[in-house]
């Protein structure tokens, strides 16, 4: 028996010394260097549930940056949709992260923190003149010297709107709310003249709603949240006014992000929020649906919504990795992927488009333009230290405030604290 | 006559132990490991020492996944005991047609419970189709919170778990049914016992073993249940998430990132001991009762 327990005792010191344990604290991030040399050899480029629907623009791509620099084979790698940060995660834990890899913000982030990601301001300064402000500052951390991804397109929210459930239940489409007052007293005449069946709203307050609000999230070192203020707590109470009064679903409670584009979809309530190409993936889904919609912009400050191409510090082909990275997000090439899909380009040069500026007349146009325009205003909202976890405390909380099973305060209070200890473990 | 190498029987079960030692033993070593540490996925953290567990007693959230998986296990478990059971004595005769029947049962079983768990969210749903029929009827006039309610969301959980366990523990009781001597049946008619006190005379002790794995089975698998919780709540946990259970507890810390496994660690060993608990339970009762 003893020598069981001895056994066990050194194989669990071997997991120990296994595991790899030890002080690391905020890494170092990747080292100082201007990349210089010559493009040639191979190098991986990973996209993020490109294929099969643009399988031909991003080969296209490869093939003309093989073209201009003869000497380079590119492996492009596409991951899918579902479960991507989980696959990143393996690559990165692995060693095996490809040299270019699409990554949101908030995902280079954690690479960033363990020196993953080489700071491309520093290989490669024509970054931050050649690209949009908000995109190099979406990939510019607190704590951490430089810029970790080229910023590749951009994207924000507009309003849309049913306008045959609308006109259909004394509403004017052409007049949509552009406040939240406004928008609370339109859901309430929706819903007294539609006998409860049809909502106008169907979505529980998130973190970005408050900034609306005017509250700040973070202090300025970003090492707590701060936004259990009473503003926030005010808005909170709105909301439970306003599901107190059945002006939003029950579902609401146990929604997801995409609960209120899918009811919206479905026909079941009367406005969403979405990208500058939301009618275009609508006529797909619910093709009578897609014509009877208007778009009408955000209400307050517009999200910013950023993808990049960020280059992994471990790269053995690192002139050939920049490269690609630049030459992926290049105004010409941003510019005809944003002719496949509402989206737009992240580079100073394309704000003159006329594509983007110009609507064709259809809704789709028109919400492309809209959202276009506000990306002049818009900035990302909500933090990007939060992690899934917390997003996911912080909706819970905010079910049980407008549940009413307890008060905004203490949703608040809760929320905060558990933020906070996610954020210092 | 061969001659015997020493280490020839130690080369025909070195695969299965070092299949043993990469996938399960070192596993379990780690997790103990981890919840002493505040590890992240991408590597780093520190020994922590009992942070994680005193982080733990101190999580509301823990205490409603705990509250949620022991109720859960209290209702299955005389259920699954006992439902299945009476299912194969009705199943087991020989009649036409009894075929389609024991089908019939089984079928749940093999669908997915992921797949199972969004068809009852469609028909449970604020517009689906039972409360839709419901208020067709005039029976409610507000459709009935199925899946918005705390409460309601854990039992509709819980039905969809008995609906769809019922096929599977008629199964094993069919099989042990069938050990089940014919004479002690036909020995207690002839006494003058009724179908009724047969059951409970015949049956129940010659399926006791039976009935303690079914037992111990059932328990396991509601104290760690996550599919049809997590399907029907739309992976929110339902209202402010209150209806997690345990192992829903341990994947919203173990996600992305920024994942952190050194607390979602040590909740698995806690899990692992609430587990363990019916398990000895259960067993000693069985001594008991031998």
């Amino acid at each position: 028996m003893r020598r069981y327990w001895s056994g066990l005792g050194l194989a669990a010191v071997v997991a120990v010394a296994g595991c790899g344990l030890g002080e690391t604290g905020q890494q170092a991030a990747a080292p100082d260097a201007t990349v210089t040399g010559e493009v040639k050899g191979k190098v991986t480029l990973q996209t993020w549930a490109l294929k099969p629907k643009f399988t031909a623009y991003v080969q296209g791509v490869i093939d003309g940056f093989e073209r201009k620099h003869p000497g380079v084979t590119v492996e492009w790698l596409d991951q899918p949709g579902e479960g991507y940060s989980d696959k990143v995660l393996s690559q990165a834990a692995g060693g095996s992260l490809p040299d270019v890899t699409n990554l949101p913000p908030e995902f280079a982030l954690p690479l960033v923190k363990q020196g993953l990601l080489l700071d491309v301001s520093k290989a490669d300064p024509g970054v931050t003149d050649e690209y949009v402000s908000g995109g190099v500052a979406a990939y510019t951390y607190a704590g951490f010297q430089g810029v970790y991804g080229y910023p590749w397109y951009l994207n924000t929210d507009v309003n849309y709107w049913n306008s045959e459930l609308m006109t259909r239940y004394g509403l004017d489409p052409k007049k949509p709310p552009a406040d939240f007052d406004e928008l609370v007293a339109q859901a309430r005449t929706l819903k007294d003249k539609s006998g409860g069946k049809v909502y106008l709203m169907s979505r529980k307050p998130e973190l970005g709603d408050l900034v609306q609000a005017g509250v700040k999230l973070m202090s300025d070192d970003g090492t707590r949240f701060t936004f259990n203020t009473p503003e926030a707590a005010a808005l909170l109470d709105e909301y439970r006014a306003a599901f107190k009064e059945g002006l939003l679903p029950r579902d609401v409670l146990t929604d997801t992000y995409a609960g209120n584009a899918k009811l919206f979809n479905e026909g079941t309530v009367a406005w969403t929020t979405g990208g500058g190409n939301h009618i275009t993936s609508l006529a797909v889904d619910n093709p009578s649906l897609a014509p009877k919609v208007v778009p009408s912009p955000a209400m307050g400050t517009p999200p910013l919504y950023v993808q990049g191409l960020s280059v992994s510090s471990r790269t053995k082909n690192a002139p050939a990795a920049l490269a690609l990275a630049r030459w992926v997000t290049s105004p010409e090439n941003q510019a005809a992927f944003a002719h496949l899909v509402a989206v737009f380009p992240s580079t100073k040069a394309s704000a003159d488009d006329p594509f983007f500026s110009k609507s064709d007349g259809t809704n789709a146009g028109e919400a492309k333009v809209m959202a276009f325009r506000s990306l002049a205003q818009a900035r990302m909202l909500e933090p990007v230290v939060l992690t899934e976890a917390m997003k996911k405390l912080i909706r819970q909380q905010f079910a049980l405030a407008i549940s009413g099973e307890v008060s905004a305060k203490e949703a608040l209070d809760t929320a905060v604290a558990k933020c906070d200890e996610l954020l210092q473990n | 006559m061969t001659h015997r190498r020493w280490f020839t029987p130690w080369l025909l079960v070195a695969p299965a132990v070092c299949w043993l030692l990469v996938f399960n033993i070192w596993p379990s070593i780690n997790t103990v490991v981890l919840a002493f540490t505040n590890a992240k996925p991408l590597g780093g953290g520190h020994f922590t020492g009992l942070a994680n567990f005193a982080r733990a007693l101190d999580d509301d959230q823990l205490t409603d996944a705990l509250v949620n998986s022991i109720v859960y296990m209290l209702v299955c478990l005389p259920l699954l005991t006992m439902l299945p059971l009476l299912l194969a004595i009705l199943v087991e005769k020989r009649l036409p047609g009894i075929t389609f029947f024991r089908t019939a049962f089984y079928t749940p079983v093999v669908a997915s419970a992921v797949v199972v768990a969004l068809i009852w969210g469609w028909v449970l749903d604020d517009r689906g189709l039972v409360n839709g029929f419901a208020q067709w009827l005039g029976v409610v006039t507000e459709p009935v919170p199925f899946l918005t309610d705390r409460w309601l969301l854990l039992f509709s959980a819980i039905s969809l778990t008995i609906w769809k366990g019922l096929g599977y523990y008629m199964i094993i009781y069919l099989s042990a049914l069938g050990n089940v001597r014919r004479e002690l049946h036909e020995a207690a008619a002839v006494d003058g016992a009724g179908p009724v006190r047969r059951f409970w005379s015949v049956t129940v002790p010659g399926v006791r073993n039976t009935m303690l794995l079914v037992s111990v089975l059932v328990s396991v698998s509601a104290l760690r249940v996550f599919s049809e919780l997590y399907v029907l709540s739309n992976g929110t946990g339902g209202p402010g998430g209150r209806d997690m259970s345990v192992v829903m507890l341990i994947q919203l810390y173990t996600r992305g990132f920024s994942g952190h496994l050194g607390y979602a660690s040590a909740l698995s060993l806690v899990l692992f001991v609430i587990t363990i608990g019916p398990m000895l339970l259960l067993l000693r009762l069985d001594r008991k009762g031998s």
